[in-house]
């Protein structure tokens, strides 16, 4: 009889031990098996993230020649858009650093673009983060900007050997240094508690009460340039602007776009040494 | 039978015993009753007083908008990073302990004496310091500075403000505060917090109406649950001068509270357990006009170093338009605190006077307006039927008395009647007027108008000094008699007599509607009613004679600057007196030059009084020359509004 009710109670026995050991541990066995478990799990998740790549790969193959013929007409059409606006982008710096030697301004930090796939995403209630498919391997560092062609994806948290994780901009863990498109002002925007499945939500907050803004015509937030982020990357839009009870500052939802959960490549922005 | 089972226990001791113990007992439960349930209360209230606090955040103060909406006062962000110290506690542990370690291992290493080591709680604060000092460091990482941690405050803090945070670098700018926002992690114990101080987007532009407010540790929080507990408040700002004071109670943003739970050391240890959000004070929309305020500053300002002041007011509802005194200051000194440079450089130039209210000035020849109504209203003059011969010199007493011109010569008016005696000022013509009625007459007249008494505007320190003299106040206050020429200098505004120039607006302001009262008030209501008190008492071709007289004064007499291409404002009747006044100042007599007048003449709107003092022991200052112009910049920018105005298309909405 004593024998049947030990075993029943030896799970629990176990867990208890376990936890035991778990807590009697010093930190930096604790801290190593953390990371070991991060780095012995990434070579899986990079595996299982190539074997996507193979899959959409193949369905690729399944499209038929006129569609095939139809995409590159659009990414011909697109990729002229892009020479053009590529060109007059390069005068504009050329420009810029033209003012610069003359106002002899030192030049802004300059980035190496590192793109990279999008492993695994963690989008909860509690978690609003990506894992890219690089790390320190490529020379990634804490803090760098991830961007992607609608703006600000967000910014590096943790870097392991093969792989990063990146804070979205939708997660309250990240903050920055935004200003609205056509204004200079430094608000602080960051992320909310977005539930799952809703739209992605930020916080703009120490909005100057002089800005007005209309779900008609949202305000765009931009960044600030004053931060690590490179000035004028889109965060998001701002439909909506209310005064705090103090009357100081407005503050208001950012609406980001719903692209960043669907993201499978992003460009991490590596800051360069200044010359 | 054995001896055991033979024994029989004496029963009364036994239950003399349970009864002790049952007695105890209940005694026990008594107690304990007592202090559970009829104690209860008082106990809860005890550790209720014991472990919570209170910490008060002042409101922001409301902002001050000129009548057409335009900002005067308002509020501007203030950036400072700040730590939480009661996040730091493990910290702070940490860090005692590690100095004490490296205490001892001096000690062993014989580099130190145990006398030398400081005593416990002298240990607490190098700890406390260094942990803050790391924090500091990490922000002048960010900002590039290099700031030290002040020991003395950061204990002070400690010790009385713990729930407070605590301020590491203040009033920092836009991009120092964006870059903080930027890189400080969420979660970190710095953070950047935000409080708000006056901002004066004009600067010095009506520096006095509108006043300063300095910092203060009484936030009032009565009405705030919590009143009881042992309370924390941030500095808020109480009005000093001005509208600040005068409205303070109205500007004053409603308190914020919150309450937390603390631990025996004082450290805050839960969210709040209860929140109330700072609101902003009332707004204030004043009478003041920004233009034209802005224009009769810049006007007097162009004399440099001369002081003076300039009112105008809206003539049917005492509205007070323009409340101007020079010098001023800069209202951006004050905020958020005046330095010692700046209070002494205002302390020097006399620019803490607001001269409008508190410069009290004998009237000079504008005073003769006074006369002429005492005059009239006596019946022993009249417009036309009585007239003068203006020689230049008269003698009244055993004093020989000269009509002065404004270049300082004599005039000779000749044979003179009240329009152009007005027009002109001729003395002689009102030295002769003022004998004739007598003191009296004068000064109950001036009375009448109130130029004896505060206007009652509202804002501090208007003076209550204004005098307006006669032979029994003389023989009263300087057991004196009153003799013939102090009749005559009566007259025409000097001797005694003393007003201020916001009393002059009120008087003008008055005569202009054929009234006697003109209370003045510096709030702005579209809907203010037109002021109706009682009416002067002359019949309306006397009032319209001595109007006469005073647009002949701005057409072709003592301020005909008006009719010049220079100064003209065409289209524009005006009703106009120049004065110019002596007073003593240092045992030097300083001339004071006035001009008083309202417009249009056909229907009176504006009311305007100009006084300037000049600098110069001696100096020939006329009212026309001096403050004329200051009227004329004012009165134009009004015309262009009240023309803009009336040429508006009228819409219905």
């Amino acid at each position: 009889m004593s024998s049947k009710r030990f075993d029943q109670a030896r799970p629990f026995l176990s867990l208890g031990i376990i936890v035991l050991a778990w807590l009697l541990l010093p930190v930096g066995v604790k801290s190593f098996l953390r990371v070991t478990f991060f780095e012995l799990q990434a070579p899986v998740q990079v595996t299982a993230s190539y074997v996507r790549d193979l899959q959409e790969f193949w369905a690729d193959r399944s499209h038929s020649k006129d569609e095939l013929i139809e995409a590159a007409h659009q990414l011909r059409h697109a990729y002229a858009g892009y020479e053009f606006q590529a060109q007059q982008a390069e005068a504009q710096q050329a420009e810029i650093a033209r003012l610069e030697g003359l106002l002899r301004l030192p030049s802004n930090p300059k980035y190496r673009f590192e793109p990279a796939r999008v492993c695994r995403r963690d989008l909860s209630g509690w978690w609003q983060q990506l894992t890219i498919r690089k790390g320190s391997n490529y020379d990634l560092t804490v803090g760098a900007p991830v961007v992607y062609s609608g703006g600000v994806v967000g910014r590096v948290r943790e870097v392991r050997l093969y792989e990063a994780d990146v804070d979205l901009v939708s997660s309250p863990r990240l903050r920055l240094a935004a200003t609205f498109e056509n204004d200079t002002r430094p608000v602080s925007y960051q992320g909310g508690n977005n539930p799952p499945l809703a739209p992605a939500r930020g916080i703009v907050e120490f909005v100057p009460p002089d800005i007005v803004a209309y779900s008609s015509t949202p305000l765009r937030l931009v960044t600030s340039g004053l931060g690590e982020f490179p000035p004028g990357l889109t965060i998001g839009y701002v439909q909506r602007l209310e005064t705090s009870p103090d009357g100081l500052f407005q503050s208001g939802e950012v609406s980001l776009d719903r692209r960043l959960t669907e993201l499978t490549e992003v460009t991490v922005l590596v800051q360069l040494p200044p010359d | 039978m054995s001896i055991i089972e033979s024994y029989r226990p004496q029963r009364f001791r036994l239950m003399f015993f349970q009864g002790l113990i049952v007695a105890m007992l209940l005694v026990l439960a008594g107690g304990l009753a007592y202090r559970q349930i009829v104690r209860f209360g008082d106990y809860g209230e005890r550790e209720r007083l014991q472990n919570q606090r209170r910490v008060l955040v002042p409101g922001p103060r409301g902002n001050i908008y000129d009548r057409e909406n335009r900002l005067l006062v308002g509020n501007r962000s203030r950036f400072a990073v700040t730590l939480y110290l009661d996040e730091l506690r493990r910290e702070f542990r940490r860090e005692y302990i590690e100095v004490v370690r490296r205490y001892r291992e001096s000690e062993a290493a014989g580099e130190l004496s145990r006398s030398d080591r400081p005593s416990p709680s002298q240990l607490e604060q190098i700890s406390r310091a260094q942990v803050v000092q790391r924090y500091l460091d990490e922000v002048n990482r960010l900002l590039s500075r290099d700031e030290k941690v002040d020991m003395n405050q950061l204990n002070r803090h400690f010790q009385q403000q713990l729930l407070l945070p605590y301020v590491l670098l203040d009033d920092l700018k836009p991009e120092e505060f964006a870059r903080l926002i930027e890189e400080l992690p969420v979660q970190s114990p710095l953070q950047v917090y935000t409080s708000s101080t006056r901002y004066y987007p004009n600067g010095s532009a009506a520096a006095h109406v509108l006043g300063y407010v300095r910092a203060t540790d009484e936030v009032s929080g009565d009405e705030i649950s919590g009143e009881d507990l042992k309370t924390y408040a941030f500095k808020g700002t109480v009005g000093r001068d001005g509208l600040e004071l005068q409205y303070d109670p109205l500007l004053q943003g409603e308190t914020g509270a919150a309450i937390f739970r603390v631990d025996p050391a004082g450290f805050r240890v839960n969210p709040p357990l209860e929140k109330h959000a700072p609101r902003q004070g009332e707004r204030l929309n004043i009478s003041i006009d920004l233009d034209l305020q802005m224009a009769a500053e810049k006007a007097i300002a162009q004399f440099e170093t001369l002081k003076g002041a300039a009112v105008a007011l809206d003539v049917r509802t005492g509205e007070v338009l323009v409340l101007a005194s020079k010098p001023d200051y800069d209202l951006n000194d004050f905020s958020p605190r005046l330095s010692q440079a700046s209070a002494q450089k205002i302390h020097e130039t006399g620019a803490w006077t607001n001269l409008a209210i508190a410069g009290v000035y004998p009237p000079g020849s504008t005073f003769k307006l006074i006369t002429s109504l005492a005059g009239l209203r006596s019946g022993l003059i009249s417009v036309d039927g009585f007239t003068v011969d203006c020689e230049g010199t008269v003698r009244i007493g055993n004093r020989n008395f000269v009509c002065d011109k404004s270049a300082g010569g004599v005039a000779r008016h000749g044979v003179i009647s009240l329009r152009d005696a007005i027009a002109l000022s001729c003395d002689i013509y009102f030295y002769k007027v003022g004998t004739t009625i007598g003191p009296d007459a004068m000064a109950g007249e001036a009375r009448r108008f109130h130029l004896d008494q505060p206007t009652g505007i509202d804002l501090p320190y208007e003076v209550r000094r204004m005098l307006i003299p006669d032979p029994a106040w003389k023989k009263k206050v300087k057991d004196e008699a009153w003799f013939a020429g102090d009749t005559a200098n009566m007259a025409i505004g000097q001797g005694d007599v003393g007003v201020t120039p916001l009393d002059m607006a009120c008087f003008v302001a008055s005569l202009a509607r054929g009234e006697t009262t003109t209370r003045p008030t510096l709030l702005h209501d579209p809907n203010r009613p037109r002021q109706h008190t009682e009416p002067i008492g002359l019949p309306r071709e006397q009032l319209e004679a001595i109007f006469e007289g005073m647009e002949g004064c701005t057409t072709r007499g003592t301020a005909k600057i008006f009719n010049t291409p220079t100064y003209g404002i065409p289209g524009l009747r005006i009703a106009g007196k120049t004065g110019t006044a002596q007073t003593s100042r240092d045992g030097n007599k300083i001339n004071i030059a006035w001009f008083v007048c309202f417009a249009p003449v056909e229907d009176p709107r504006i009311a305007m009084a100009v006084a300037i003092e000049g600098d110069t022991p001696g100096e020939q200052f006329a009212g026309g020359h001096y403050s004329a112009p200051v009227a004329q910049a004012v009165l134009k920018a009004w015309f262009e509004k009240f023309q803009r105005a009336a040429a508006a298309p009228f819409t219905v909405h």
